[in-house]
């Protein structure tokens, strides 16, 4: 790598904040996203987006 | 005569079974809300860093050709959007949003806007660039975007309204709120 | 050698520090010791303050402020994509990107500031609800992971040295991150309206 792309401190912390951000961020999502999934599942008896309970 | 026109057709697209579908699926009405609402970020956030350049708030070294013309596809997919889930908004609970006072408002406003926007375009064009790298931009275009700011924060502030039941057809007696609104059966009442 | 690290690699420390410190308090459970001693104060906000008593009271000037909200949202939105877009390499890729992101970052920090200001509005009216709202807090610990990126680790990086003399990937690895804790505390901020 060219000494003008070294990594330095700024560098380092600005890569290690970004992926534990990035980690948190992405888990809360994730996780989100499967209790939607259980939520829909429960309320339907499957993972569907558009569900008249009507039809039943 | 409107009113009435525009009532039947609300009860119409309510009779729609996919219009009933939108709003009984247990996340479906509020998704769209949601997409509708964050697009926010994309449109006018494209738009008000183009009007904030115009005004010499931001970015003043970049040419202000260059903000409007890279922003202007982003504002667009945003506007596309918004117009589709606003759509689909009316369309799964049309009665209420037709006859809600803020949502004929803002549908004023819009359109106000938009009008708004094509005399800007076209002052824009005749300018021809040549304050381009002004960090302010000549007055007639720092009216239009002053204009254009106070027109799409009614045009928010007015959505906002519609959920609530202040002018609600059932809640307000004054005859004028109720034409406005478009409340036929009501009106008759009285 | 140790004294070297310390004193070249102070920022690095203070990130890792932050989040050993985190892990400790979460492993000792200090998070739901503090929890209730925190209702108090929310409830002071809605009932004893200026701020909760306007909230509650007059629900045209609520919901006003809320659509204030939504626009400085709209503009912080707009404001992270265009500099994280081109820090990216997406948009703007004629203007040089030290401008385009020291350009927007004063109006970055107007918007911020009036965002914040709106939100302890919103808030206060409502203070007790969102106290036991799990979004809320998810919103307030990403608005403070967000603040604290921007102003204590992404802005200083990028404008200590022209972009050109800083990893490729270090930069794209900001703007993703960037764009994805904003989008969090907007969509979070979405989640708390419909609760």
């Amino acid at each position: 790598m060219s000494d003008s792309k070294k990594i330095g401190d700024k560098e380092l912390a600005a890569i290690s904040a970004s992926v534990i951000i990035f980690g948190g961020v992405m888990f809360h999502w994730v996780a989100e996203m499967i209790s939607t999934v259980e939520l829909l599942e429960m309320a339907y008896g499957t993972a569907k987006l558009f569900n008249n309970p009507l039809v039943f | 005569m409107i009113n009435e026109l525009l009532l039947q057709f609300g009860q119409w697209m309510e009779a729609q079974q996919y219009s009933q579908m939108l709003v009984a699926g247990y996340y479906s009405y509020s998704w769209l809300e949601a997409t509708h609402v964050l697009t926010l970020m994309v449109s006018i956030g494209s738009l008000f860093i183009i009007d904030f350049r115009m005004l010499g708030w931001i970015l003043p070294n970049v040419s202000a050709s260059t903000i409007a013309d890279r922003l202007h596809k982003p504002m667009m997919i945003g506007f596309a959007v918004m117009f589709i889930t606003g759509f689909l908004l009316v369309y799964a609970k049309p009665v209420e949003t037709i006859q809600s006072l803020w949502f004929r408002i803002k549908m004023i406003l819009l359109v106000l806007a938009f009008i708004n926007a094509w005399v800007f375009n076209a002052k824009m064009k005749a300018a021809d660039g040549s304050w381009n790298n002004d960090s302010v931009a000549p007055r007639g275009l720092r009216t239009g975007a002053i204009l254009s700011l106070v027109l799409w924060c009614g045009v928010v502030t007015m959505g906002r309204y519609i959920p609530y039941d202040w002018a609600d057809c059932d809640k307000t007696q004054n005859p004028t709120i109720l034409w406005a609104a478009g409340c036929v059966d009501q009106l008759k009442v009285l | 050698m140790f004294n070297t690290i310390l004193s070249q690699y102070k920022a690095t420390l203070s990130v890792f520090i932050v989040l050993l410190v985190i892990v400790v308090l979460e492993l000792l459970q200090v998070r739901a010791a503090i929890y209730p001693s925190l209702l108090p104060a929310f409830q002071w906000l809605k009932n004893s303050t200026p701020l909760g008593y306007i909230g509650t009271t007059y629900g045209s000037i609520y919901a006003t402020v809320q659509a204030m909200h939504l626009l400085t949202m709209g503009t912080l939105g707009g404001l992270v994509l265009a500099t994280d877009l081109r820090l990216l390499g997406v948009m703007f890729r004629t203007t040089p990107s030290e401008v385009i992101s020291n350009g927007t970052h004063k109006a970055f920090k107007v918007t911020l500031i009036a965002a914040v200001l709106t939100g302890i509005f919103c808030a206060a009216g409502v203070a007790d609800k969102v106290y036991y709202m799990p979004v809320f807090w998810v919103k307030m610990l990403a608005l403070a992971a967000g603040a604290a990126f921007v102003f204590l680790i992404k802005q200083p990086l990028l404008s200590s040295k022209p972009h050109s003399e800083i990893n490729p990937w270090i930069i794209r690895g900001m703007a993703i991150t960037s764009i994805l804790v904003w989008f969090t505390v907007a969509a979070s901020g979405r989640w708390i309206g419909f609760s």
